[in-house]
């Protein structure tokens, strides 16, 4: 399945520098959005060095699939979903180390979201609260769940959806790439069908619109640059209160309806401009 | 904690605290404080905290924004200030004890995070409360659920086979060559439905243009499947099946 992808990150509003990161390898259909965190800019070395190391090796192992895995190859899962979660765990020891050598990185993390686009199947992998979404049929579905203290506590049943909500501490991660020398990222395999669109993001989108504004925002444009953009802008009309990095996803060349065809074809305008 | 006040001539029309996150002031319904009024611009401005202060920024409203009568872009704000915005008026009122209302972190014992900026939970409280999740997760997960194989068992239908184990993260219903679930027929679409497998559950997705559904009730997000659920699908029946 051919994909089009929009892709944009913005500063937002109050912060002074964008720590968020982005790579879009089409080439490969391999998108991947990392999320710095660690004061004075490191958050920014983090979330690069992340990104890249993900990429790096996953174009390797596209090119030679023998290459060694980073960690247990995990059951059932197909090659290219092992391949990416083998990334992620790279890209935490090479955030891990760095942090170490460098005593004013110290403490500095990132989290990651990832797909892995291959013929009609989804590899998705993410460490952290960066999220990836599926709009399908025009319902809004999230894919991941967040590596929050707030949204464990909630899956444990420790607390109320609402009491999450309410909370001070949504930004408290459990789980974050470079904090800990090993991490076992979440890595799940979705089908991918015809009319989906797939949005990768950052918690600086999702703490300032709802799903229902995002849902709108997709559902409204077609072209997914111009989804991307209109996401990042509402975000920053609603607060823009932390970075904020936007990837969507659509099926390039859909197949529109067989009906639709025709109609175009009985009122003569197919083929012109 | 500060409250905004806003007036209409000499009218109190409503009063917003600004706890920690902002208040965001227009015309759009989408703001937290909403003035009505075409001189007012749909995100006109917004209040915030920074570090202890109380800010205000103007976000280029066509009619502007002013304190104490100057045309402002961010300013701080003090207490008894006076925002004019169009022709309506918002007072800062502060209260006596805090400056703004960061509570005290209940759980982790460092300082007060900045608005939004994502951090780590303490590693001593983080590697704790992983172990405590872990501990529960093992002990509710009773020895059969681990020993217990998810299968797919066809009631009804043209497959391949009569049975199938649920062993990968993805398992296809469809026609296509990615399907493990092989459905038969001309008509057969080539992906109906998928069935995820993530931490010893099942999880159905139906196809996108027909309604999926367990045991004759539609869903509309992925359902979790428990042992006896039958999926009907693209003109077959499954029923999902925890054997030993």
């Amino acid at each position: 399945m051919e994909m089009e992808y929009g892709a944009r990150s913005d500063t937002g509003r109050v912060r002074e520098n964008n720590e968020d990161s982005f790579r879009t390898a089409p080439e490969l259909n391999l998108y991947i959005l990392c999320d710095g965190m660690g004061g004075q800019a490191s958050g920014e070395v983090a979330s690069r060095l992340a990104a890249d190391t993900i990429l790096a090796h996953c174009r390797e192992g596209a090119s030679n699939p023998a290459l060694p895995l980073v960690g247990d190859s995990l059951v059932g899962a197909a090659e290219f979903s092992n391949r990416l979660a083998s990334a992620v765990r790279l890209a935490n020891r090479a955030v891990h180390e760095t942090a170490k050598k460098n005593s004013g990185h110290s403490g500095m993390g990132a989290t990651v979201v990832a797909v892995w686009l291959l013929d009609d199947r989804l590899a998705l992998a993410h460490v952290g609260d960066s999220r990836a979404y599926r709009l399908r049929n025009g319902e809004l579905e999230q894919l991941t769940d967040d590596h929050s203290f707030i949204a464990e506590q909630v899956r444990q049943g420790m607390m109320t959806e609402e009491e999450a909500g309410n909370s001070n501490l949504q930004n408290v991660l459990l789980r974050a790439l470079g904090i800990e020398a090993e991490v076992e990222p979440d890595v799940d395999e979705h089908l991918l069908m015809e009319g989906d669109t797939i949005l990768l993001c950052s918690d600086g989108l999702t703490r300032e619109l709802s799903d229902a504004q995002i849902a709108g925002i997709l559902k409204d444009n077609e072209d997914p640059q111009e989804a991307a953009d209109h996401l990042i802008n509402a975000a920053n009309r609603a607060g823009g209160g932390d970075n904020i990095t936007v990837i969507v996803l659509r099926q390039a060349n859909r197949l529109e309806g067989a009906f639709a065809r025709i109609g175009r074809w009985f009122k003569g305008s197919e083929g012109q401009s | 904690m500060s409250k905004l006040v806003l007036k209409f001539q000499d009218s109190i029309l409503k009063e917003v605290p600004v706890s920690i996150s902002e208040v965001s002031i227009g015309r759009s319904p989408e703001n937290v404080l909403v003035i009505d009024n075409p001189a007012v611009s749909h995100y006109h401005a917004r209040v915030f905290n920074e570090e202890g202060r109380l800010m205000l920024e103007d976000f280029g409203s066509m009619n502007g924004t002013f304190v104490n009568g100057q045309r402002v872009k961010m300013v701080t704000l003090k207490h008894g200030d006076s925002v004019a915005i169009g022709k309506h008026t918002i007072v800062v009122a502060d209260s006596p004890d805090s400056g703004f209302g960061f509570a005290p972190a209940a759980g982790p014992k460092a300082a007060a995070p900045k608005i939004n900026e994502t951090v780590m939970l303490d590693t001593k409280e983080r590697r704790a409360f992983l172990q405590k999740v872990a501990s529960v997760g093992e002990s509710a997960q009773v020895a059969p659920s681990r020993t217990k194989v998810a299968t797919l068992v066809v009631r009804k239908g043209k497959t391949d086979q009569r049975e199938y184990t649920l062993t990968d993260k993805l398992t296809v219903i469809g026609k296509s060559a990615m399907a493990t679930v092989k459905l038969r027929g001309w008509f057969a679409p080539k992906s109906a439905a998928q069935i995820n497998r993530r931490e010893d559950n099942s999880f159905y997705v139906g196809a996108a243009d027909k309604v999926p559904s367990v045991n004759g009730v539609a869903i509309a997000h992925p359902a979790k499947l428990s042992s006896g659920d039958v999926i009907a699908v693209a003109g077959i029946e499954l029923e999902f099946v925890l054997r030993d």
